[in-house]
């Protein structure tokens, strides 16, 4: 059975603060003058699948995503193939 | 419900911690309290999902915790009418398992806050709160990193303790929050680490003392019930 090669980056959805992301974003306006904005500290999680079609290994993908790997409430998330 | 004695059981999960000092306190109310593993069955009147770090709570707070086997189990017993507290680590785990609404979100200073706060008790129709007079002002301590409740459903939300100022950046300084059947609860603070005044304070111990008391008088009617139609 072949395998596929995902990239998924999760990120807090825009309307939820992220205490991370303003601490780093301060540290590089502040210490170092670099004018970063809107900076957000996600998670990204790599992973393989087997399946016999790519199709297949995105719906289970998806399926890892909404099961386990997000919280949907407060986290939105993006898959990529590589 | 043949039993007679109030009984409660403890979740222990790998990571878990304060699961002796909740045993301590419902064994102290007068509780026939046991732990139970992820994999055993639930056979109580109440039952105790501690704080700690599940699973190191490496994905999200409470993410793994709650997809465990004993969470099938906890549904169940939750639709029966059971009741649940959830205390710091497992309100987290609560949430993950959308028995209560909202998310638990890293505290607004970035860091682990550990400390005795106070509280509002604002809920006192709950099972767990019927020992408290509403507005009435308790000490609790808490310790946790992922504390700040977020509000995500306005309607299902029914706040039971309120910090009386800004802890963590919690919405509305909540504290803890309980289902609309007010049969599950879930709080950061730590009931089960202030049952004795020599050590923090006694409040926490009111919180087990109520859903004694609740159960008991809700076996008490049951009886009186069951009494009555065998009389006819």
């Amino acid at each position: 059975m072949p395998k596929y090669q995902f990239v998924i980056d999760i990120q807090y959805k825009s309307n939820v603060r992220d205490p991370r992301g303003e601490m780093i974003k301060r540290v590089l306006n502040d210490e170092y003058r670099i004018p970063a904005s809107n900076l957000r500290l996600g998670k990204s999680i790599h992973l393989e699948i087997d399946a016999e079609s790519m199709e297949e290994a995105l719906k289970l993908v998806d399926k890892a995503c909404e099961k386990l790997l997000v919280n949907t409430v407060t986290e939105t998330y993006e898959v990529r193939k590589i | 419900m043949t039993r007679s004695f109030p009984k409660a059981q403890v979740v222990v999960y790998p990571g878990s911690n304060c699961d002796r000092d909740a045993l301590w306190a419902l064994k102290y109310v007068g509780f026939d309290a046991e732990f139970i593993g992820i994999h055993d069955h639930i056979d109580a009147d109440l039952v105790i999902l501690p704080g700690g770090f599940s699973y190191g709570d490496y994905l999200r707070v409470g993410a793994v915790a709650a997809r465990e086997p004993i969470a099938s189990e906890i549904k169940d017993f939750v639709n029966r009418g059971g009741l649940v507290i959830g205390i710091c680590n497992g309100f987290q785990i609560l949430i993950e398992m959308r028995l209560l609404s909202g998310a638990l979100l890293q505290n607004s200073t970035g860091k682990f806050i550990c400390k005795v706060v106070e509280l509002e008790v604002s809920d006192i129709t709950t099972p767990f709160t019927n020992y408290f007079i509403k507005g009435e002002r308790i000490l609790l301590p808490i310790a946790h990193g992922f504390g700040r409740y977020v509000k995500t459903d306005e309607l299902k939300t029914n706040v039971v303790f309120r910090y009386t100022e800004d802890v963590n950046g919690s919405d509305e300084f909540i504290a803890g929050v309980s289902n609309n059947d007010k049969n599950v609860i879930g709080l950061m603070p730590h009931p089960e680490r202030s049952i004795e005044r020599l050590i923090c304070s006694d409040d926490g111990l009111r919180v087990f003392l109520s859903a004694f008391n609740y159960i008991k008088l809700k076996k008490t009617q049951e009886d009186q019930k069951a009494n009555a139609k065998v009389g006819v």
